[in-house]
């Protein structure tokens, strides 16, 4: 059994121009130690889809449906008692900007300890010796005088260990990074990936690992979530995905990307820019921008269905499998004739 | 396409006084933003700049702008030193380079209309009559695949991409002959970075535009480069043609960031050997002696990078690089790295 399952998840915002559907109709499961990367541009909803697990959208404005199945339980449906036991604990999350999530008044160590104490029956020496383990692993230079600082002391990178080390002090099952490298530089990027990797294999924590970034999509997952305007339209294995993609919208991502790998004279361009979530348009959503596009996209959605040979590698496009083929293999031939 | 140089840097410096005090400031240090870089870029061409943040790229472009007066060195642009122009002196030369910013959000006034904020350069140095003006502005608009119409509107009523345009148009409406970009397309998403992208490299062509072109992200910068100056703590580590620094790199700092760099490739991506450099880019108030790069350096040989700064030495081409033991090939593994061959010819430059 998967370890999260979540099924048709519904997360609408009532604001006062409308009802924004920012999250509509997505599934997907993860198993034990694997890694699921999101991919998708600002707006698509990758962000709002890991807070409803979380149960972390407010609660005023929001209406949530499906279910999210973790062990046995639906985090959609426990109330917020129920919640605060699961999250930090079974489920941890990563943010995006190392600058903003930690407390500026408070030391890391006593950040760490806090969230060590609320889960754990233990003394605060006990909470603070496993502070500074963790401090340890995640590479921390110096940790025993690390953990008495405050976090204006540490650079970006070091912040993002902390708040790494942080998610990891109960053992999570499942890891939520979103953005976890995007505020980064490069160098340090690669340290925090590789980081991430280690640990996963120490821990066997499942991640999602949720980004723009296409580069670090390849490198850090193993299965992949394609989403656009609030839905998934592609979900494979990562080397399937990049080997033979489906998706018109991913086609786009793919070629849209400047790459060390390839030299392109001229990016592809998708037309226009992503729509509206208060009104959406009719049929497959990206049929405004789509260069293939036929009638039945401006009527139908296309539901999720299997394409290509690989009975996990799932797509939604009306498009027929042979037009398909012939563009995916288009598309990477271009890449590979210009990278030799 | 490249001809004469359009703008020669030579030696420039930025410091940046740290001071204590309040009503007698002391100087008690300096932060070393820029520490004599030197550079030249030929009309026509575009100079991509890389480094990671704090290298002290942005410093360097509003130097080039005289936004910032430089502390030493010497700026010539289009045949003239610009170092020591006073202010008006300066306002005619304004015409000719223009600069792109990072954040469409913080780089637009937002109680100025569209057409206002294009037309600004324009009418400061009074190219035209208020009619030849706007039908100028419109015309920009479209150039940059905006609708004219959209001249009285407001710059919230735009998305971040087409924001990114506005600015290009600015940048543009006063036909200057150099344009530094400063981080983009940074802020955009993958999608609209193209649309950005293509948008500059057609413009170039079309006006023959010349680019200094900074970014972080190497892939961006090797899309749209003619020659790459690699930056590191306030210093030109490298400076080379785009072919050379992706595919003969010879400063470790160099081959780190291209090896750190992600690949939209699952298998590429799982053979290559990674080079992750350890720790974080030190203080620019208190740099590391001699050569910046060697206290993160796995080619570091004691006695020698901690003592005797290095010059950039000649790899032929143009291409230039501060290391005593520059690469020999690449890629290299990291047990390869570790172990130079030998110094450098000290062909000085």
């Amino acid at each position: 059994m998967a370890l999260l399952e979540v099924h048709d998840l519904k997360t609408h915002f009532r604001t006062d121009d409308g009802i924004v559907k920012a999250v509509d109709g997505v599934s997907f499961s993860i198993e034990k130690g694997q890694t699921l990367g999101i991919v998708g541009e600002s707006g698509s909803g990758k962000t709002v889809t890991c807070l409803s697990i979380m149960g972390l959208n407010p609660k005023r404005n929001t209406i949530s449906s499906g279910t999210a199945m973790f062990k046995d339980m639906d985090l959609l449906s426990m109330n917020s008692r129920q919640l605060r036991q699961v999250r930090g604990n079974e489920i941890a999350m990563i943010f995006q900007d190392p600058m903003t999530s930690l407390n500026p008044v408070h030391k890391i160590g006593s950040q760490l300890v806090e969230a060590i104490l609320l889960h754990r029956d233990v003394s605060t020496k006990t909470a603070k010796a496993r502070a500074l383990e963790l401090l340890k692993a995640v590479g921390i230079p110096r940790a025993e005088r690390g953990i008495d600082d405050y976090p204006r002391q540490f650079s970006g990178g070091m912040r993002q260990r902390v708040m790494i080390a942080m998610a990891l002090v109960n053992d999570p099952d499942l890891l939520i990074a979103d953005e976890p490298t995007t505020a980064l530089d490069v160098t340090t990027q690669a340290q925090i990936l590789n980081l991430m990797v280690r640990l996963q294999q120490d821990f066997g924590s499942a991640i999602i690992f949720i980004t723009h970034d296409l580069g670090v999509i390849a490198e850090a997952a193993d299965e992949v979530l394609v989403m656009y305007a609030a839905r998934v339209v592609e979900r494979g294995n990562v080397d399937i995905l990049f080997s033979r993609p489906q998706h018109p919208y991913t086609w786009g991502l793919l070629g849209s990307l400047p790459r060390l790998d390839a030299d392109v004279e001229r990016l592809v361009q998708i037309q226009g820019t992503p729509p509206s979530l208060l009104n959406p348009p009719k049929g497959c959503r990206f049929h405004p921008r789509c260069p293939y596009v036929m009638n039945i996209c401006k009527q139908e959605y296309p539901e999720l269905r299997v394409g290509g040979d690989d009975p996990n590698h799932l797509n939604a496009c009306h498009l027929d499998q042979e037009t398909k083929d012939r563009e995916a293999a288009k598309l990477l031939a271009g890449m590979m004739a210009e990278a030799s | 396409m490249a001809g004469e140089d359009l703008l020669v840097v030579e030696d420039l410096k930025k410091y940046f006084p740290v001071t204590r005090g309040i009503i007698f400031q002391r100087q008690i240090a300096a932060v070393k933003a820029v520490d004599g870089v030197s550079f030249s870029v030929r009309g026509g061409e575009t100079l991509g700049v890389v480094g990671e943040s704090g290298c002290g790229k942005s410093t360097m472009a509003r130097c080039i702008m005289r936004l910032l007066d430089p502390t030493d060195g010497r700026i010539v642009f289009d045949g003239r030193d610009i170092t020591k122009l006073s202010r008006t002196e300066m306002r005619p030369m304004r015409r000719e380079m223009m600069m792109i910013f990072q954040d469409p959000y913080a780089s637009l006034d937002p109680r100025k209309r569209v057409g206002f904020i294009v037309a600004e350069g324009l009418e400061v140095h009074k190219l035209g009559t208020d009619a030849e003006i706007k039908r100028r502005v419109q015309e920009l608009l479209e150039v940059v695949g905006l609708n004219p119409e959209h001249y009285n509107r407001f710059p919230h009523e735009f998305s971040g991409g087409q924001r990114q345009r506005i600015g290009v148009a600015r940048a543009l409406a006063v036909n200057p002959k150099l344009i530094v970009c400063d981080e983009p397309v940074s802020a955009l998403d993958v999608s609209v970075q193209a649309q950005i992208l293509n948008l500059l490299k057609d413009l170039q062509q079309d006006f023959g535009l010349t680019y200094v072109f900074i970014a972080h992200d190497l892939n961006v910068v090797r899309h749209i480069s003619d020659r790459v100056m690699v930056m590191y703590l306030g210093h030109a580590v490298e400076v080379a043609s785009r072919e050379e620094i992706f595919k003969e790199p010879k400063h470790p700092y160099t081959g780190a960031l291209l090896s750190a760099v992600p690949i939209p490739n699952p298998k590429l991506g799982r053979e290559r050997k990674r080079i992750v450099l350890e720790g974080d880019v030190p203080s620019p108030i208190n740099p590391p002696r001699a050569c910046w790069f060697h206290p993160r350096c796995p080619r570091f040989r004691e006695g020698h990078c901690d003592v005797e700064t290095p010059p950039l030495y000649e790899f032929g081409d143009g291409h230039v690089a501060a290391c005593h033991y520059p690469l020999e090939r690449w890629p290299m593994t990291e047990e390869e790295i570790r172990r130079p061959s030998g110094a450098a010819a000290p062909a000085k430059v």
